[in-house]
């Protein structure tokens, strides 16, 4: 990594708040503090990794928590009626890409702003979701399905966290290593000249609305079978989280700029923090006030820093 | 209003008559680790519970951390999971629990049941018991159900449609309330010109609950009541209805804190409401889980025990929640123009 380089001040911050936690909280450094680190925002940090993505070519997804919370009412109310688990996975799972499709055509086809589209469809799906469970919260879901959601898989692991790690390593190499990830970047550089150099630009996108949506109602099949019941709101509010997590990564709000090593490092930095300030007994106000900050840092953080270094 | 008397009586004869083992007392000065966890942090109710529970601890001598500590409102309910989750990792020896999340948070507390720390829930239970060592409950969840449809019913003059403005969906305590005055809507006669024509949420957020409740006005002319069975709830609709002109038409009844609640009651807009103390149940349940975490008591039904100034509890199974325990506070109070401005010094 480039001493210089915005991902080597993001590792130089992890490690800062590693040490830190270490230093000031005991119980940090064990096993189940750190898988419970990654579980208490597993469905955030799954979506990070294709908002990346959607970000750096120029878009934005902001109905992703919408998705994740109609996915995971979609499974509680099969459930609640009496269809079975793994049909009510595969209709939640299938919620993705209809949602996806949506934002894709609205996005790519019709040419309306993402981010117009996706704040209509953060309330749109929403809705629906609310509609579908009212104001009851529905659980008593199998026991295969909570422990999925719960206990480890392969050792003390739990199944999300691997999902995690291979999602991480494999949107890494579609980003970095194939002619997808570079249309990605070149799109989000400039869309214009991208579709004169004979693109398709539409189809890009598409896929990665599809992606993002895909992605968000696995995370609320996740989220379900992690806490084990689901009401209307569930998720509200994600979608702050996770664009901070890819905004402090170095991801540039503009398109075109951005490494998955950034993400995961922001994503890792952002659990620390929280599991650090949990573990000092910071309250929730206090905890809030810091990422908000953080965000903050992460949008003029870049822009600054490369004024710096040319500077 | 006497009805209520003899109701109150009776349960404290009841309580008393069940007092025959000998009253387990706390041994002061033992090291417990304790964390109070409220729906959210920055309402007055659960600041003043906090106080109660300092004040245990302080005559308990605990030698143990004490933790006031919860989430934001917008957070409550993942909040609430995640700090549950936090304190099982710091091996906190229990967790004074009033629950948001419904049961969403019983699986993270089994887990912590399951790694030592005792989860003790005060004000709201989990719904299933899951998890769960004991409920403190503030009062007997059935006999809010008589509270709140007596105060309609004197509101109303005995008969009229009135609507329900709740905390959110899942607040396993407020539920409870509604569905208990449901049934007592349902089985005595003297109810049956009440009509019970919506229940609402304003999710325990001022401005959610303000605009629920202009919203009830316009959906039903006829309204003549809106009860609110939650602090945040009926100062909301009390003010939407003084900013609006509507207390002549509208009457606001529920659950408040005087303090908040006084001038609405003094000018007519909220005539009469009820509450217990939080500052009580904070200490109560402070009393409670030390003796628990300590090992004077089990958490078994039967089981008396002193809690300081309070006298005499017993631990009991909860009528409202099959499988679950409780230990109930109760009794409440109704507040109305000739007891209120003493109540809110």
């Amino acid at each position: 990594m480039k001493l210089k380089s915005w991902e080597g001040m993001l590792a130089f911050l992890f490690l800062l708040t590693l040490v830190a936690n270490a230093m000031l909280a005991p119980e940090f450094l064990t096993l189940q503090n750190q898988i419970n680190l990654f579980q208490l925002s597993i469905e955030k940090i799954i979506i990070a990794l294709v908002m990346a993505l959607v970000i750096i070519n120029a878009e934005i997804d902001l109905s992703v928590s919408s998705v994740l919370g109609l996915a995971a009412c979609v499974f509680g109310y099969l459930v609640h009626i009496g269809v079975a688990a793994p049909l009510a996975i595969l209709a939640a799972l299938a919620v993705g890409p209809v949602a996806g499709l949506i934002n894709a055509v609205l996005i790519a086809r019709v040419g309306i702003p993402s981010l117009v589209v996706t704040l209509a469809m953060l309330i749109g799906f929403r809705g629906v979701a609310r509609i579908l469970v009212k104001d009851q919260s529905m659980g008593d879901f199998p026991q295969w399905v909570t422990d999925l959601g719960q206990k480890g898989f392969l050792g003390p692991i739990p199944l999300s966290l691997w999902l995690f790690v291979i999602f991480a390593v494999g949107l890494g190499v579609l980003l970095h290593r194939t002619g997808f990830g570079r249309q990605v970047v070149v799109i989000g550089t400039n869309a214009e000249v991208a579709r004169f150099s004979g693109l398709d630009v539409a189809r890009v996108k598409t896929t990665l609305f599809l992606m993002a949506s895909s992605m968000a109602a696995l995370g609320g099949v996740l989220y379900a079978a992690r806490l084990g019941s689901v009401r209307g709101d569930a998720g509200v509010g994600f979608e702050l989280d996770i664009i901070t997590m890819v905004l402090l990564g170095g991801v540039s709000i503009f398109g075109g700029k951005g490494s998955m090593a950034g993400v995961i490092l922001s994503i890792l930095i952002i659990l620390n923090l929280r599991n650090g300030m949990a573990l000092t007994n910071i309250t929730g106000h206090i905890q809030t006030g810091v990422i908000g900050i953080l965000l903050i840092v992460s949008v003029l953080g870049p822009n600054l820093w490369e004024r710096l270094r040319r500077g | 209003m006497t009805k209520l008397g003899i109701a109150l009586g009776l349960v404290a004869s009841l309580m008393s008559s069940a007092v025959m083992a000998e009253a387990v007392k706390a041994t002061p000065g033992q090291a417990v680790n304790m964390v109070l966890l409220p729906k959210f942090l920055g309402i007055l109710p659960f600041d003043q519970a906090d106080r109660g529970a300092q004040e245990a601890a302080k005559e308990l001598g605990s030698t143990g951390t004490y933790q006031y500590i919860g989430p934001t409102p917008e957070n409550s309910a993942a909040g609430q999971i995640e700090m549950l989750t936090t304190a099982t990792t710091q091996k906190q020896n229990v967790v004074m629990l009033s629950n948001n999340a419904g049961d969403q948070i019983a699986a993270v507390a089994e887990a912590a049941q399951a790694a030592g720390t005792k989860v003790v829930t005060w004000d709201s239970p989990i719904p299933s018991g899951k998890g769960e060592s004991l409920f403190v409950a503030q009062v007997d969840f059935g006999s809010i159900g008589t509270v709140m449809a007596d105060m309609v019913m004197s509101m109303t003059g005995g008969a009229g449609e009135f609507a329900v403005l709740s905390a959110s969906p899942d607040a396993a305590n407020q539920n409870a309330w509604i569905e208990a005055m449901k049934k007592v809507l349902a089985e005595d006669a003297k109810y049956k010109d009440l009509k019970l024509v919506d229940v609402v949420y304003g999710n325990d957020q001022s401005e959610e609950s303000y605009n629920k409740a202009l919203g009830l006005v316009d959906k039903y002319p006829d309204l003549k009541v809106i009860m609110a069975p939650t602090t945040v709830g009926i100062v909301a609709a009390a003010k939407a209805m003084q900013d609006e002109g509507l207390c002549e038409k509208v009457k606001v009844s529920g659950l408040g804190l005087p303090a908040e609640m006084v001038s609405y009651t003094m000018n007519g807009c909220a005539p009469e409401f009820a509450l217990w103390s939080f500052v009580d149940l904070g200490y109560l349940t402070t009393y409670t889980s030390y003796l628990l975490a300590t090992g004077a008591i089990k958490g078994e039904v039967g089981e008396t025990f002193t809690a300081g100034r309070m006298g005499d509890f017993t631990i009991e199974a909860d009528p409202g929640r099959e499988g679950a325990k409780r230990v109930l506070m109760g009794p409440f109070t109704v507040y109305n123009k000739d007891n209120v401005e003493a109540a809110s010094k």
